[in-house]
């Protein structure tokens, strides 16, 4: 560091990025040195190299820059040097990584899909004792109703197990025992869900299971029933 | 623990499990989208049940549970994986192991 120079420029950032050059920008150094600024340099390095480039011959005076020069595709860092009579100081932080990219590319290559890939399948034995089934959720709510669909909330149980449990919702036809299973593949995570494709006009009654790699509990108790009607297609009032 | 007995299926490693105890299949699947996974026995697709829990753990692994295996939990066990991209496969064979008592 040399006595009298400014201190190293802050927050540098490519503000926008294509394959001819990215606009690099910063904020002047909380200290001057004691003298003015004159001007900055700025200095990039391909990601995956450690060889710093300077990119301006004479110090700019404007905290933005177009770097140019870059290679199609490959990806920079950036960092910012300021300049007063004393000195050069000290280089800022180095900028987020950025690809020399036309956005258009940056999406498509963002979005490209890749064929699956699936590793050995490893078998375990697993000692049935040490899991427990777990039991039923409680305090089961309709918290809201549309006749789109239904929003349904739960407590989790207190016998759990040692692991997360994830949760079944069923639906049945109110005056039916016919209770289908609403998320067939994927258990839920969280303790609530939003049950969609009800027939209007019906009625349904609603219950949650849990379950854990041990098992499928009870279910809860079910719900009241619950008519799917335009009726139902009212705001809350606010605050509720 | 892979057994060193014949492969019934090419490329298929075997693992045995005790009947009673429960098989715990474990897969690693990657693609873009996501990749939609159909686990099979035998040919036969296997659907979440009372003794068959399918799941993704939290380190993201693709997990089938048989519990409390029986001898006709034996066969060929399939993961399939696709999306828009593509599909494949990995497939593994169990053996359930039955204790005889002994007189």
């Amino acid at each position: 560091e040399i006595p009298g120079a400014p201190g190293a420029p802050l927050d540098v950032k490519c503000l926008d990025a294509n394959k001819d050059y990215v606009i690099v920008s910063w904020k002047q150094p909380a200290v001057d040195g004691g003298n003015p600024i004159l001007g900055y340099f700025i200095d990039r390095c391909e990601v995956g190299t450690t060889h710093w480039t300077q990119c301006n011959e004479s110090p700019v005076k404007f905290a933005r820059f177009p770097v140019t020069g870059l290679i199609e595709g490959r990806s920079y860092i950036f960092r910012v040097r300021a300049v007063n009579k004393a000195g050069v100081s000290l280089p800022s932080r180095v900028s987020e990584p950025v690809a020399a990219l036309d956005p258009s590319d940056r999406a498509r290559l963002r979005s490209h899909p890749s064929a699956p890939w699936t590793g050995q399948i490893i078998v375990t034995e697993e000692e049935p004792a040490e899991g427990v089934v777990p039991g039923p959720p409680t305090d089961l709510q309709v918290i809201e109703a549309t006749k789109n669909y239904v929003v349904l909330s739960w407590k989790p149980p207190g016998q759990r197990g040692h692991e997360g449990i994830m949760y079944f919702v069923e639906k049945c036809v109110a005056g039916t025992e016919d209770w289908q299973r609403v998320n067939t593949e994927i258990p839920v995570k969280s303790p609530r869900f939003a049950v969609f494709d009800l027939a209007e006009g019906k009625s349904y009654c609603f219950r949650v299971r849990c379950c854990n790699s041990a098992g499928i509990g009870e279910p809860s108790e079910a719900t009241e029933a619950t008519v799917v009607d335009d009726k139902l297609d009212v705001p809350k009032a606010p605050g509720r | 623990s892979p057994d060193d007995g014949p492969e019934m299926v090419p490329g298929a490693k075997a693992f045995t499990v005790s009947a009673g105890k429960h098989a715990k299949f474990r897969c690693y699947v990657t693609g873009k989208p996501k990749p939609e996974i159909i686990w099979q026995k035998d040919g036969e697709p296997l659907t979440p049940g009372r003794r068959h829990l399918i799941y993704e753990d939290r380190e993201g692994y693709f997990i089938l549970k048989v519990l409390y295996c029986k001898p006709q939990d034996q066969g060929l066990y399939v993961c399939t994986a696709s999306n828009t991209a593509g599909q494949t496969l990995s497939a593994v064979q169990l053996q359930v192991k039955e204790h005889r008592l002994q007189f």
